[in-house]
Formats: C-alpha cells, structure tokens, sequence
C-alpha cells in the first residue's frame, strides 16, 4: 500500500508529538515571568498539587503560579487552538490561502462590541468579553447574508461582504474611539492590539466548552473540506452536501473567531500561518490539519507570549506585537518560496 | 448480471426543460442504456454542458423529470447520487498541492461516512481504478507536476473509484493532444463496455464524437434537433447549418464511421474571403 | 468503527496533556481564598468600588506617577514597597523597586511584593489590571481626580487610607492657603485665552471636565478648549486659527519643544497669534499629574500670564 495515504494512527501520532510539544513548552512558559522563580520550584509545585503535600513554595509563588501564570497559559491554548482553527476552515470554506480570521470582519464586530460595552457599561467586568461575543456574533450573521448567493456561501460574494464590513466596522471604531474617557481608551487601545494579561473573570472552562464544540463541528465536516478544496462542482458530484458543509464551517469558524477576540483582542497571524506551517510538515489533509492547527496554534501562542512576557521584563510587549514581527517574515517566507509552487493548474496543466 | 439488466435503461430524460435569463434548453427526451455511449454535441451556447449538469442532478429540471433507474436524480441523497452518478470536469482547480493516490480516493467518499479514513478496502477500489486508467505508476506523484493526458486519466480514475454505474463527462479531451484524447476516449469506451456503464459525453470533436459514441444526441439554442447513431445525425446539410460553416461529411474507409472535414473556403482571387463563407453562394 | 475510536483517542490523548495540568489548577484553588485573609475594614474607593483592606496597612505599591508623588508628600515613603518605571520624583522613588509601567504593570512583580494595598489612579492606569489584583486578593484604591479639589480630596483620602489623617489635613491646609492667596492676586484680573495641548500634530487639547481644564481656570486663564465634553478633544488646525487663542501652553517634555521648533517656522502655525508673538508657555511635566505639584504649577503658570499680579517684593517669598 501507498505511504500517502491518512491513517487514524498517523493523525494520532501527530497528535501525540503536539501534544507533547505544548507539555514542554508550557513547563518552560510557567517558568518565566517577572517573578523570579526557579524552575525547580515550579516542578515541585506541581508535584505537590499532584500529590497534595504540603508546598515548599511561598504564598506569593504559589499565587503567581496558579493564579496568574496558570490562567494564562491556559488562554494562550485556548485562544491559539481556536485562531488557529477558524484559520484553516475560512482558508477551506473561501478557496484562498490567504484567509486567516479576521477576513471576514468578525473582530471587527467583536472590538465595536468592545468599544460600546466601555463606553456605555464600563463598570461591569462581565461586560467586555460578553458585549465582544455578541458584537462578533451579529457581523457574522451580517456578512452571512451580505455573502451569499442563491441560498448558498458563495466564497467570493463572502470575502468581499467581510472586507467590506470589517473596514466599515473599523471606520465606526475610530470615530467612537473619540468620546471614550482617557482611561477606557488606553484599555481599549491595549485590547485592540492582542493581549493576553487580562484573564478572564469567569471560568477557563466556558471557553474551552465552545473551543470544543467548535472543533467536534469542524472536524465532522473535515472529510467534505479536503472535497471542497477541489472546487464546489466537484465536491458536489462527489457527494459532498456542499451547502450544509459550507454553513458549518462559517459557523464553527466564526465561533472559534469571535470567542478567541472576545477575551484577548485581534491577535493577528496565528490564523494565518499556523495552517500552513502544519502544511508544510503534516500535509494538507484536513482530518490531521484541523487537530494538528489546533494544537500547533495552542504551542506557538504559549510560545509567543512567554517571550513577551520575558523580552522586555518587568515590562510586557503585547504579545500581537511579538506575533507580527515573527509572523511578518514567516509569512513572506511562505508567500515567496512555498504558495508559489502550486499553480492553480487546470485540468491539463503546463506540462503536456 | 442478467442480460436484460445488462442493456436496460439507466437514464432517462423526459420532457426536462431548464431555463435562465437568457436560455433556454427545452423539453428534451433521451433514454441512456447501460454499456451505451452517448456524445452530445452542438455549438457553443447550445445547451450541453446544462443538460449535463441537468443528468448529474447537480440542476434540478424546471420542468420534466430526469430519472435514473426510475427514480428522480432529485430524490438522491448527495451520497446515494454520488455512488451511482459520476462526473468528469472539464478543469480542476488545485489550490493546495494533492498526489494522485490520495485524489483517486476522494472519489470513495460517497462509500465512507464522516470521519472515517479510507482503509484498506477503500485504496484496493482506488488502486484498480488507477490501473484501469493506466496511471498505477502516477499514484504518489503530485497532480500539478504530471502531464495533462495525465491528468485527465487521473480525474477519470477519481471517477471510477466511485463505482457508478453512469459516467459523465464534460469536454474530457480539451486542452488535450490527439494521441492523448483517442487514448482517453478509447479507455472510456472499453469501460463502458466491460464495466456496463452508461456514459453520456460533450465535446466540440466531432469525429472523436463520431468514432466513440454509440448515440449522438445534436443539440443548438436549448434545442435537440437530432438524436440517433452516428451515421443519422452527421448528415453534411444540417451540421453545415448548425455549426454555419463548410464541411464534408465521408464515412471513414475502415470504421465506416463518418468524418467531418473542413472545406477550405474557395478563395475569390481579388479577395472574396468573406463571400465563400457564405452558405447561400454555392 | 475504528476511526471513531480514532477520533476519541486522539482527542482524548489531546485533553491528557492539558489536563495534568488542569487537575494542579483545581487543586491549588483554595490559595486565593488565604491570601486575602485578613481583611479588617471596608471602603467605597473614588471611583466606586468596594476595597476591603487589612487591618495593617505597611506595603503599598504605587501605579503612577502621582501617587508617588502623594506617598513622599504624606511621608509616607518608607511604606512604598513598589512604584512604576515613570515615577520620576522626588528622585529618591528611582531607587524604589519598579512594578513595570503605569498602563500594563507586571502583576508578578506585585505579587512578589506582598503589597497590602496597590494604589491606582483613573488618570492612568486601567480597570482590567484593578480587577486581576482584587482577584488575586489583592485591595486596590483608585482615585479619580477631575479636578484641583479632587487632587486635594484625594490627598486627605489617602492620608485617612494610611493613618495620617493629620499630616494629609496638614498639607491640604497649606496648599489651599497658597491656591486661596493667588485666588485673591487674581481677583480682578482679566481671563487671557489658552489653549493647552498635550500633543500638537494632530492637535490634541483637554476638554472641560477635567483636571487640566480646573487648574488652567485657577491659574486665571480661560480655556478655549473649555466648553467641549470629551477629555482629548482633537482640535483640527483650522479650529485652532478660528479660536486664535492669547496663549499657548504645553508641558515641557523634550518631544513637544522640538516639535513645536519645527512647526513654528511653518505656515499655518506661524499664523497663531500666539506662535507669532512668542506666547507660548512652558510648564513643568508635573501639569499632567494630578498630585501636590499642581499648586506649584498653578502659580507658575499665574505669574507668566499676570505679571502685573505679582509685584517684586513678594516675589522673593518664594
């Protein structure tokens, strides 16, 4: 039998080295930080979590191990999974690999939610993150209708009604960014940028529940996407419900978007890259793509923001900042010498 | 297989009439038989690649029924149709780069349910279809890097991975050379014939129509002006009239199926060009 | 039927590695409820939130620059266990342990400091870093100064907050007797018209309800800026021209003074009244701190415009 055929083993394999990855990764992150905390301590705490004895550590480490460093590293998964998904399905559902989350104006819609929840209701901590998701959910909704066409997504009517909503949503943004008092300006501004140091009030659990959901409905879909990467026509004659299939992805997707925005800004280039660099190592197969971007997106945003925790220290670099300048030439990399390769061939190709 | 199953009627179109703004393709019958090959044929604009998608089920008929096996192709699940209806584009569009084993295999998507990989039972089907295409070699070469006579192999074996038992194809030799569209037309012959499919194909050869199919099916404005065995449809007046140019019409000295030739227009020496075109002046 | 199993194992493969992880979290929960063990009173802070404070107040971390400023006037910098990388004065709060910047501190290096109290300013510093600190047991006050009595009333606040309500009354008294003797030079003085910017290219002013606006009114001058309701309105130049305003007054940061140099030999620039005649006046950075400099800037700021209310024999008194 061939040797590029998907199997279940193999996706588990690629799973388990991830996972792997995001272990190690994440025992390096827990131990960077403005807090001076030896690696050691960090071990034997977990140890003594584990085995509940009593601690070695001071209250203060302890503090900032699970309360502070441990919640975060927990969102930067969360978030990094999720951009990383919503990337890779709107890089299927539009044809173009070139789409990454924010195409389609959902963080648009999630930063408006933002700025309104800061200028009408700023005293409510809950109030943020909520009024983000809802923003997000509602420009979904409007660019689903705006996209389009006889009944059906319609990839290029779908990217061009996001663009259009995203530049107008930002257009509103800046206007009302004017009536913010100074100090839910500067909060709102830091949002803006991809932060990760605000955890969120409520529990990591209600994020991951949707993360996951998001990725059960994606991953159903995951066979009728490497069709649709063939054209619609032929997804269709092959058996694909292309409609239904399309639907959940821009759903799933914009879940995952909208949820990832709403706790920690428009941290750009995950969605981007991350699919392409699994891509790159893994192959195009979207039954090991979509686990494989998850968790490659969870390792590189832990990784992204121990270093802008740890660059620049006591000081913080918003970590969207540490992700452009290392996705910036990464992203040329790619567009120069590995997208150009594959031609959009037609059937007969150059090569007769 | 009984004899009777063997050449009974898989396809059939009554009535089916589609129509947008400025088309119409009306009330067309045609009944396709298991092992038969039907080339539709016809001018640009005339209807064919509508009335394919129409026998694909990927349009659904505004009027009339297109049936298969009896039922409407409507009544399928997108599945069920794709196990049974197979379709051969006329370009693909890769955005990401594919090998052919793994493309092959799509076509067994109809036959698996979500989730699933394609085992071993899956790559045996995607296998046989490489080799009866001839491309087993091709199969962990990427898709853009293989010819186009290739290529088009690859598509068809994608498929017949399906296991259909109705093969159509759109404009199959375009882009193609002439030794690489016979071989293509001459395999989808021979498949029809040993695998009992019926295959309805559309092309702008005329002669590949003429050798190959078994039916001939003319279509011009949404219209099916003749429907029958080669020898009946390629009749020298109406195709000089449908196709508006000069032809002969001669039946090839070994198959005994005609072949269309260009006239050369009868040059006016103080330069008639236009003038010989046209039909009138004979 | 394997791939199903397939999918469940990797997945659950995939939760293993979080979920290590995860049981320590669960664990380790009852921490945050002991860190903030031993509460003693309750207060309503100045922008509304309830702070529940330890019955001993000895470690106190700073968030800006003016609170640092507050803490050295009260006497209160042997307390100070913490301030930001801005806290620039008096010189000695250099030396102090730096928490990181006044927008995004770092809350590792407060916790590392056991403040018993973090204090934090509207002016400055954001609601997001106050709720992760009360989150992790940690009493954050927040003053919120609109205006030269907020500064003054925050001060007192402060001072009660600490336990030196006397020396806080002590300094409020002397600063209002200095603010109510210009009061009394100024009385019948006329308002000139100014025009404040923090930033001059976009022109950025300072709108009514705000603090600068109340020391500019105090300074005896008239904002033109003074009747808009946003607090950094953005003035476009034209605007500038039309309101033509008798002074120019921008904080003295190194930025600004080059800024303006450039722009001054430029053509609508050179067609301010105020840029024209050199009008323009320099005041200490400490203006955009709302803290116990004010009065000193609100006198300095007073003698440039109404020289004729300080005669020199007093002006030695200084």
């Amino acid at each position: 039998m061939t040797t590029t055929v998907l199997t279940w083993r193999e996706v588990a394999r690629v799973c388990l080295l991830l996972s792997a990855a995001l272990l190690l990764i994440s025992l390096i992150a827990l131990t960077l930080g403005g807090a001076a905390i030896p690696a050691r301590s960090v071990f034997a705490a977990f140890w003594e979590g584990l085995t509940q004895s009593p601690s070695s550590l001071s209250v203060e480490h302890r503090l900032i191990l699970f309360d502070v460093r441990l919640p975060r590293l927990f969102l930067a998964m969360i978030v990094g999974a999720a951009l990383s998904l919503a990337g890779a399905g709107y890089q299927a559902l539009l044809r173009n690999p070139l789409a990454d989350p924010y195409v389609l104006g959902v963080s648009s819609g999630a930063a408006l939610g933002t700025i309104l929840a800061l200028a009408l209701a700023a005293r409510l901590t809950l109030a943020m993150p909520l009024a983000a998701f809802v923003g997000a959910s509602l420009t979904t909704a409007a660019v689903y209708f705006l996209g389009q066409r006889g009944g059906q997504l319609a990839p290029y009517t779908l990217l061009l009604a996001g663009v259009i909503t995203a530049s107008f949503l930002s257009a509103i943004i800046a206007f009302l960014l004017n009536f913010l008092s100074a100090s839910d300006l500067r909060g709102a501004t830091f949002w803006l940028m991809g932060d990760l140091s605000g955890t969120a009030p409520f529990s990591l659990a209600w994020l991951a529940l949707p993360a996951l959901m998001s990725f059960g409905v994606m991953y159903y879909y995951a066979g009728d996407l490497n069709l649709l990467l063939a054209g619609e026509t032929e997804a269709e004659s092959l058996g694909v419900d292309v409609g239904r299939t399309k639907l959940a992805i821009y759903l799933a997707a914009s879940l995952a978007t909208g949820l990832a925005v709403s706790v920690s800004g428009a941290i750009g280039y995950i969605g981007l890259l991350v699919p392409h660099l699994v891509r790159l190592l893994f192959g195009s197969d979207y039954r090991l793509l979509l686990p494989a971007s998850a968790l490659g997106g969870a390792v590189v945003l832990v990784t992204a923001d121990a270093v802008a925790r740890s660059v620049a220290a006591p000081t913080e670099v918003p970590v969207g900042a540490v992700t452009a300048v290392v996705g910036a030439p990464v992203f040329i990399y790619l567009l120069r010498f590995r997208l150009n390769d594959r031609s959009s061939a037609s059937a007969t190709g150059e090569n007769s | 297989m009984n004899p009777d199953r063997r050449a009974s009627v898989l396809l059939e179109v009554r009535q089916a009439a589609y129509g947008f703004s400025h088309f119409q393709l009306q009330s067309l019958n045609l009944s396709l038989h298991r092992g038969e090959t039907l080339a539709i044929i016809g001018p640009n604009a005339s209807g064919k690649s509508t009335l394919l998608k129409l026998l694909a089920g990927l349009l659904q008929p505004q009027a009339g029924a297109v049936l298969l096996d009896g039922r409407p192709v409507a009544s399928f699940n997108f599945r069920e149709r794709a196990r049974r209806i197979a379709v051969v584009q006329q370009e693909s569009f890769l955005h990401f780069p594919v090998r052919v084993m793994p493309f092959v295999l799509q076509g067994r998507y109809a036959h698996m349910g979500p989730m699933q990989f394609e085992t071993r039972p899956h790559q045996e089907v995607a296998r046989a279809a490489l080799l009866q295409t001839r491309t087993g070699h091709l199969a962990e070469r990427l898709l853009q890097e293989i010819s186009g006579g290739e290529k088009q192999r690859v598509v068809l074996a994608r498929a017949l991975a399906q296991q259909p038992e109705l093969l159509l194809l759109d404009e199959p030799t375009l882009h193609l050379d002439i030794g690489s569209q016979v071989e293509l037309l001459r395999l989808v012959q021979s498949l029809a014939r040993r695998n009992h499919y019926a295959v309805a194909l559309v092309s702008h050869e005329l002669n590949l129509a003429a050798e190959f199919a078994d039916t001939v099916l003319l279509l011009q404005g949404g219209r099916a002006l003749r429907y029958g065995a080669p020898a009946e449809v390629f009749e020298r007046e109406l195709l000089e009239e449908v196709f508006q140019t000069e032809l002969d019409v001669f039946p090839h000295p070994e198959t005994g199926r005609p072949r269309v030739v260009l006239r050369a227009p009868e040059g006016d020496p103080k330069g008639g060009g236009p003038a010989a075109l046209d039909p009138g002046l004979r | 039927m394997f791939a199903t199993l397939m999918t469940t194992e990797s997945a659950i493969r995939r939760l293993a590695a979080s979920g290590t992880l995860g049981i320590c979290l669960a664990a380790s929960l009852p921490l945050t409820a002991t860190a903030a063990g031993n509460q003693s009173r309750t207060v309503v802070d100045e922008t509304g939130r309830t702070v529940h404070l330890p019955a001993r107040i000895e470690r106190i971390v700073s968030l800006a620059p003016n609170l640092t400023e507050i803490l050295y006037a009260l006497g209160l910098e042997e307390r100070l266990v913490g301030v930001t990388n801005q806290c620039d004065y008096p010189p000695a709060a250099r030396q102090k342990p730096i928490v990181g910047d006044v927008v995004n501190p770092n809350l590792e290096e407060i916790i590392e400091l056991k403040p018993d109290l973090v204090l934090g300013t509207t002016a400055g510093n954001r609601r997001e870093t106050a709720d992760a600190l009360e989150r992790l047991g940690i009493p954050v006050y927040g003053i919120d100064p609109h205006s030269i009595e907020d500064v003054l009333t925050s001060i007192r606040n402060v001072a009660d907050l600490l336990g030196v309500a006397e020396r806080g009354a002590e300094l409020d008294a002397r600063l209002r007797a200095r603010l109510s003797s210009l009061h009394q030079r100024l009385n019948a003085v006329p308002r000139p018209r100014v025009l404040f910017a923090i930033w001059l290219d976009p022109l950025i002013t300072v709108g009514g309800d705000t603090f600068l606006n109340d020391l500019l009114r105090q300074a005896g001058a008239r904002s033109v800026t003074g009747e808009l309701r946003l607090d950094w309105p953005r003035l476009s130049l034209e605007v500038a021209l039309e309101l033509d305003p008798d002074y120019l007054v921008l904080p003295r940061t190194h930025s600004l003074r080059s800024r303006l140099t450039d722009l001054s030999g430029r053509r609508p620039w050179q067609s301010l009244r105020a840029v024209e005649r050199g009008q323009v006046i320099w005041l200490d950075d400490a203006v955009l701190r709302p803290g116990p400099r004010v009065v000193e800037v609100v006198e300095a700021l007073a003698r440039e415009l109404h020289p004729e209310a300080f005669p020199a024999t007093e002006a030695a008194r200084q």
